[in-house]
């Protein structure tokens, strides 16, 4: 306790200017730190109270009334075969956009930097404007598009509803990095001999690498929290945000939390693997 | 022998603007040819089209007797050094220098066996495995040059390849160009607008404005007898004293200008009555009097070089005029604010119309 006294007192009769100073000074830090500290709890509070409730006996998700700590949930959890599927459908799901939307973004992206004056505006404009339509429109109008050439919801079209937007995230990511590309390098392969399509694999692809591969995590995110676009093309298939809103319905019980706690282990247990990585890949050539 | 390069009549029109102008210049195989201007005057246009990066609106480019014209950069044999040098980031050096024997489906021993070859070349012997970031600017310039001389050019074509060094490293590189050149007796097209760069290492340079060629010739020619107005100012230092031309006789050109009637061999093309300019390199005037022109001044400062001394004067006008005068000849060293008379002989001066 003394110690903490101390210290703002050490502070003041370091300053020349005296105590006031030393509070105007100090108030804009302050503020600043209530802050941040206000941020994060709008940020993790109800991730830290869903944590809780998992590990709470009480048959709703829910911290009050505490009925009393198990991990009964967990096993509740392993034992839905029914989510179980419709996480498989997910991750599923999610590759396959990443498969579709990865070509296709990148290629609209390679296409869109050739271009030049009111023509890229207007691809540009055509190409985000998926993101801007909202997520019901984009499902339903996949729907009834299909549906003309008699094909229903289901599996395929859930795929095809979700790149038709997700394409335009992993257009505007390489785009990003596209932008950077010193043109000279293709001229100089160019001169050098190489063909199109070399100039693609050894010195274009290299380059949009990283860009790529945070576009391949992103276009999988955007697919597997995604909700409102696939309720509408999904036909009788049931991934995981549609199987957790049923849930609500039919009756949640803390194993969703078991499930949300899941995947927020996993992904910070993949975000520090990928920073640690990163670190000592940089420090490597150094 | 290499391959020789001819350019006729070449005309470049980007949209509105005219890069370059019914330009003409043959190179000979083997030669150094340097191709100098300020920066806009469409040298590197002239480049790409040697290159084939862009096909020319008019005329025709010959490499080794050949019509290249229409065709694409790797149908011709030649290899371009970039301003930037383009070399790529992400590949080893080795990599880097081999990258055209790849694309020619050369197998990658083979490949790595040439690298080394050219890593000792370029004498940076055992670098093969580093990234190009890791090298000096220097030795970024040898490795770009190495990757282009890895696919055996016929012609060698540089984009102001120095232009990112310090002086120092950029006048050690000249040498090194300039012996390297000499030891492939590969043809060089050299793009520069820095003029010593051009006049130390050229065999012939082409000196080029606002899209147009300006002269074609030895850098001694070129600053003897520069053909223009334009290269007069730019090859060098000169004194300019501009005017209307009195008469010509004898090959000689009377010009009346504001320090009296100067003499010097008349330009080509040279009339009574144009408006023109007197041209004398500074080396060129001196303190001596007997002179046939002469020009009353007041000496402003004297810088000492060691073997000549800068003698920076004004004329009556107001003009600045340079007399460069050797150390032996300097006799009586003017005092700063003296008057002083300024001479010059009429074979030394050069009377060149305004363009």
């Amino acid at each position: 306790m003394t110690m903490a006294l101390e210290a703002p007192v050490a502070a003041r009769l370091n300053t020349p200017k005296g105590g006031l100073a030393t509070i105007a000074e100090l108030l804009p830090r302050i503020i600043f730190a209530i802050y941040m500290i206000l941020f994060f709890t709008y940020l993790f509070l109800p991730l830290a109270v869903m944590t809780a409730a998992t590990f709470n006996t009480s048959k709703f998700p829910t911290v009050t009334p505490w009925l009393g700590t198990t991990l009964q949930w967990f096993d509740a959890l392993w034992a839905d075969q029914a989510m179980w599927m419709a996480l498989r459908l997910s991750v599923l799901i999610g590759t396959c956009v990443i498969a579709i939307a990865l070509p296709i973004g990148t290629a609209a992206a390679l296409f869109l930097t050739s271009l030049e004056g009111r023509a890229r505006t207007f691809f540009y404009a055509v190409m985000v404007s998926p993101l801007l339509t909202p997520g019901v429109a984009i499902g339903i109008a996949t729907l009834i598009l299909w549906r003309q050439a008699g094909v229903g919801g289901g599996l395929w079209l859930i795929i095809l509803a979700q790149s038709s937007f997700i394409a335009a995230y992993v257009m505007l990511m390489v785009i990003a990095r596209l932008q950077r590309f010193d043109r000279t390098l293709e001229e100089a392969a160019i001169g050098l001999g190489a063909s199109r399509w070399m100039v693609f694999r050894r010195i274009l692809l290299p380059y949009l690498k990283p860009s790529l591969l945070a576009a391949m995590l992103i276009a999988f995110l955007q697919s597997f929290e995604n909700y409102n676009t696939t309720l509408f093309v999904r036909g009788t298939e049931t991934p995981l945000t549609v199987f957790i809103a049923t849930k609500v319905r039919t009756g949640l019980t803390p194993a969703v939390n078991a499930l949300g706690l899941i995947l927020i282990v996993l992904t910070i247990v993949a975000a520090v693997a990928l920073e640690l990585s990163k670190r000592s890949r940089a420090a490597k050539p150094a | 022998m290499s391959h020789s390069v001819d350019l006729i009549d070449i005309e470049m029109i980007f949209g509105q603007v005219r890069a370059v102008e019914k330009f003409s210049a043959s190179v000979e195989g083997g030669e150094f040819f340097s191709i100098l201007g300020p920066s806009g005057c469409g040298k590197t246009t002239v480049l790409r089209l040697v290159a084939g990066f862009i096909q020319p609106t008019a005329g025709r480019v010959l490499i080794g007797g050949k019509d290249v014209t229409g065709s694409g950069p790797h149908q011709r044999p030649t290899s371009m050094i970039f301003q930037s040098l383009a070399l790529f980031p992400l590949m080893p050096v080795w990599e880097n220098i081999v990258f055209g024997l790849e694309v020619r489906g050369i197998p990658k021993a083979e490949r790595r066996k040439r690298a080394e070859e050219l890593l000792d070349l370029i004498a940076l012997p055992g670098f093969g495995d580093r990234m190009i970031h890791e090298l000096s600017g220097g030795q970024k310039q040898r490795v770009a040059i190495a990757r282009a001389l890895a696919v055996e050019p016929q012609v060698l074509l540089l984009d102001e390849p120095l232009s990112a060094l310090d002086l120092k490293l950029r006048q050690h590189m000249r040498a090194e160009l300039r012996a390297l050149q000499k030891r492939t007796g590969v043809t060089f097209i050299y793009i520069t607008h820095d003029q010593s760069e051009a006049l130390a290492m050229s065999d012939r340079v082409a000196v080029m404005s606002a899209g147009k060629l300006q002269q074609i010739a030895t850098p001694r020619e070129l600053y003897a007898n520069p053909a223009t107005s334009f290269v007069a100012r730019f090859v060098g230092e000169t004194n300019e004293f501009p005017g209307r031309v009195r008469g010509v006789s004898d090959g000689i050109a009377a010009v009346e200008t504001r320090h009296g009637l100067l003499k010097g061999r008349a330009g080509p093309g040279l009339r009574a009555g144009d408006q023109a300019a007197v041209y004398v390199r500074p080396e060129a005037v001196s303190l001596e009097t007997e002179n046939d022109n002469r020009i009353e001044a007041e000496a402003e400062r004297l810088e000492f070089e060691g073997a000549v001394a800068i003698l920076h004067a004004k004329a009556q006008d107001g003009q600045a005029v340079l007399a460069a005068i050797a150390h032996r000849g300097l006799g009586q060293a003017p005092v700063s604010g003296g008057a002083i008379k300024l001479s010059f002989t009429p074979a030394e001066a050069l009377v060149l119309a305004n363009v």
